[in-house]
């Protein structure tokens, strides 16, 4: 269940030219969380500035520890990346709809594009935990970007080369697919990767989830702020109905909203 | 330890009997059961529902809310599930929450305020109506009835005509003068008035060069518009003699005292429920602190006590 807490920094470290991890201990929080679920976090309790939560997926749970991994974008994430340990923070979590693994599925293929590989490292532990078979396709901007994971990694794109193949990660994608039995996709990236990805997928009649991204405010599902259009017309939120969404049920030709 | 006095929290806005004055506003504590975990309707003294018409609407087009210096902006564009849905799936569940439940209603016409007034009426579980006449993201109905003094006051006598309850009209502060509309709606028949809605605002992407709401304009909240909720509060204290409520920007226990202060028997607390869930129940305990420490023993003898 969605609970309060004041929790303490354990650590707050680089791990590449943009991004962090954070981490603290929440023991409720990393028992019941699942992949794919997120975290919403006040900046600056006591005041003001920024004013609302920013939401942020669970990156990995080790033991009573949770970690998120964050890019500095904006002013919010900017007094994130200057937070040291001991400090204390105002976090609400776990929230909204995690990855639905199907056991059934033979091979579960995680596709991350940039930042999209935050939710990632918490899918491939509970995969390897349930023991199916993983491996993650991984695409950034230039090698500085890249962000180190635990998981099988089977292919790497770059936009410039810098490392792997350069290029789209989604140019990898319908190979891998042809290669695998029986597969699942899983995807958390920018809009234009997610779409590319639903497209493949759906063209090959293969299963994919996508993680979403929206403006929040509540976080909860009580304001209707985040919502995206749904292929039937309507509109969902995305902090309570998702982050995750099977992909089929987006409507993928309207403007990313964030 | 010593025991601590208990302070006398409860208020009554005509008739309507509150434990506290610390109500959830529209459209920012969803149907009641969303926070559950983090807050509950109990912790109100009243919840007011998102706004509800006739039949569902789905809402404006995003991106719908944008942080902006100290507040943000939504335009949410009355998104929900209509009244037969309300009725039948959500206010259930928030009956078994067990607190006071206020009904916010909209429409189109004044027919469509009528008609829905009248469901309402009959529903014993809900007794109290808040008319959003200054909802900013629609093109019809709402503000329209709500800038203007005399559209305001037919639109309150004909809901009077068939509401039987206690009645509170949401006002605008996008208007020229506030304590006119005020007026008007007390004459016409209204118990209470909240103020204020949203104000009018925008926001503008440089990268894009676009409007970041899909909406274009939006409402804007949060603590920025504090200033201007107790002005126009201040100007409808003086106008009227039905108890008002204040609401805008209120985030911690001073500010919702100044709200008391200037005038307000209740407070509303709206985008505050979105940074700190628990914003209620810190707003209370923070409240009968200050009355303990100033010898107040009933939060009622803080209303109006604006020295000028
Ligand atoms: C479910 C979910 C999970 C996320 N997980 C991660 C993650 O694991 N790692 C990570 O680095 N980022 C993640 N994001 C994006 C992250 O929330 C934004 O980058 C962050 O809020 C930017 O804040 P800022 O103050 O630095 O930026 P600013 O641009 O200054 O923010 C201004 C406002 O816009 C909102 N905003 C800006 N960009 C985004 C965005 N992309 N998504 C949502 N709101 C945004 C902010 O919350 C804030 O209200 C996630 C977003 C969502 C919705
Ligand atoms: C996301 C959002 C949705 C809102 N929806 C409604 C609504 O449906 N009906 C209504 O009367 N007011 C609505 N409001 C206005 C609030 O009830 C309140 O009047 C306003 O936000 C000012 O208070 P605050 O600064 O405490 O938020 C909404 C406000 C926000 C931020
Ligand atoms: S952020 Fe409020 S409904 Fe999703």
């Amino acid at each position: 269940m969605k609970q309060y807490h004041s929790i303490q920094i354990a650590s707050n470290a680089r791990v590449s030219d943009k991004a962090y991890t954070l981490s603290f201990k929440i023991p409720g929080l990393a028992k019941s969380a699942d992949p794919g679920q997120f975290v919403h976090i006040r900046l600056s309790p006591g005041s003001n500035h920024p004013l609302l939560r920013r939401p942020f997926s669970i990156n990995d749970i080790r033991g009573d520890k949770v970690e998120i991994l964050y890019e500095v974008k904006g002013s919010g994430t900017e007094l994130l990346s200057q937070i040291s340990p001991k400090d204390t923070l105002d976090v609400i979590g776990p929230l909204g709809k995690g990855f639905d693994i199907d056991l059934r599925k033979r091979y579960h293929l995680l596709v991350a594009g940039g930042m999209g590989i935050a939710p990632m490292g918490f899918l491939g532990r509970r995969l390897k935990s349930l023991k199916l078979k993983h491996e993650l396709l991984y695409g950034c901007r230039s090698s500085s970007e890249l962000i180190p994971s635990d998981i099988k990694i089977c292919s790497i794109s770059s936009d410039d080369g810098s490392c792997g193949k350069k290029g789209l990660v989604t140019s990898l994608l319908p190979d891998k697919l042809e290669s695998c039995q029986n597969p699942v996709v899983y995807a958390c990236g920018p809009w234009p990767m997610l779409k590319a990805v639903a497209r493949i997928c759906q063209n090959k009649n293969i299963p994919c989830q996508v993680s979403l991204e929206s403006f929040m405010a509540c976080g909860v599902g009580a304001c209707q702020g985040c919502v995206v259009r749904s292929s039937d017309g309507s509109y969902i939120s995305v902090c309570d109905k998702g982050p995750v969404f099977d992909s089929r049920l987006i409507d993928w030709d309207q403007d990313c909203v964030v | 330890m010593k025991k601590l006095k208990k302070i006398d929290l409860r208020v009554s806005l005509a008739g309507l009997k509150l434990k506290n004055p610390v109500i959830a506003a529209s459209g920012t504590f969803g149907y009641g059961t969303e926070y559950t975990g983090l807050a509950e309707p109990g912790d109100f003294g009243a919840v007011i529902t998102k706004t509800i018409t006739l039949a569902p609407r789905p809402g404006n087009r995003p991106p719908r809310i944008c942080e902006t210096a100290s507040g943000m902006l939504n335009s949410i564009g009355l998104a929900n599930v209509g009244f037969e849905a309300f009725k039948n799936d959500k206010l259930p569940r928030l009956v078994e929450k067990k607190a006071v439940i206020i009904a916010n209603i909209a429409g189109n016409t004044i027919e469509e305020y009528v008609e829905l007034a009248k469901k309402i009426n009959k529903i014993s579980h809900i007794p109290a109506l808040e008319l959003n006449i200054s909802c900013p993201n629609v093109k019809q109905g709402g503000i329209a009835f709500g800038t203007d003094p005399s559209s305001a006051a037919a639109l309150t006598k004909a809901v009077r005509k068939v509401y039987k309850k206690t009645l509170i009209v949401k006002l605008s502060p996008n208007v020229s003068d506030i304590a006119a509309i005020a007026r008007a709606v007390e004459k016409a028949g209204a118990d209470a008035l909240s103020l204020i809605n949203t104000l009018y605002g925008m926001a503008v992407d440089i990268k894009k060069r676009r409007p970041v709401l899909g909406n274009i304009t939006g409402g804007l909240s949060g603590p920025a518009i504090k200033p201007v909720a107790l002005y126009n509060l201040y100007k409808a204290y003086h106008s009227v003699k039905i108890p008002l409520i204040g609401l805008g920007g209120i985030m911690d226990h001073r500010d919702a005292l100044e709200f008391l202060i200037t005038g307000a028997v209740a407070v509303q607390i709206g985008t505050a429920n979105f940074v700190n869930p628990s914003a209620a129940k810190d707003i209370l305990s923070g409240l009968a602190g200050y009355c303990r420490e100033n010898n107040i023993t009933k939060i009622t003898k803080l209303t109006g006590i604006l020295k000028c």
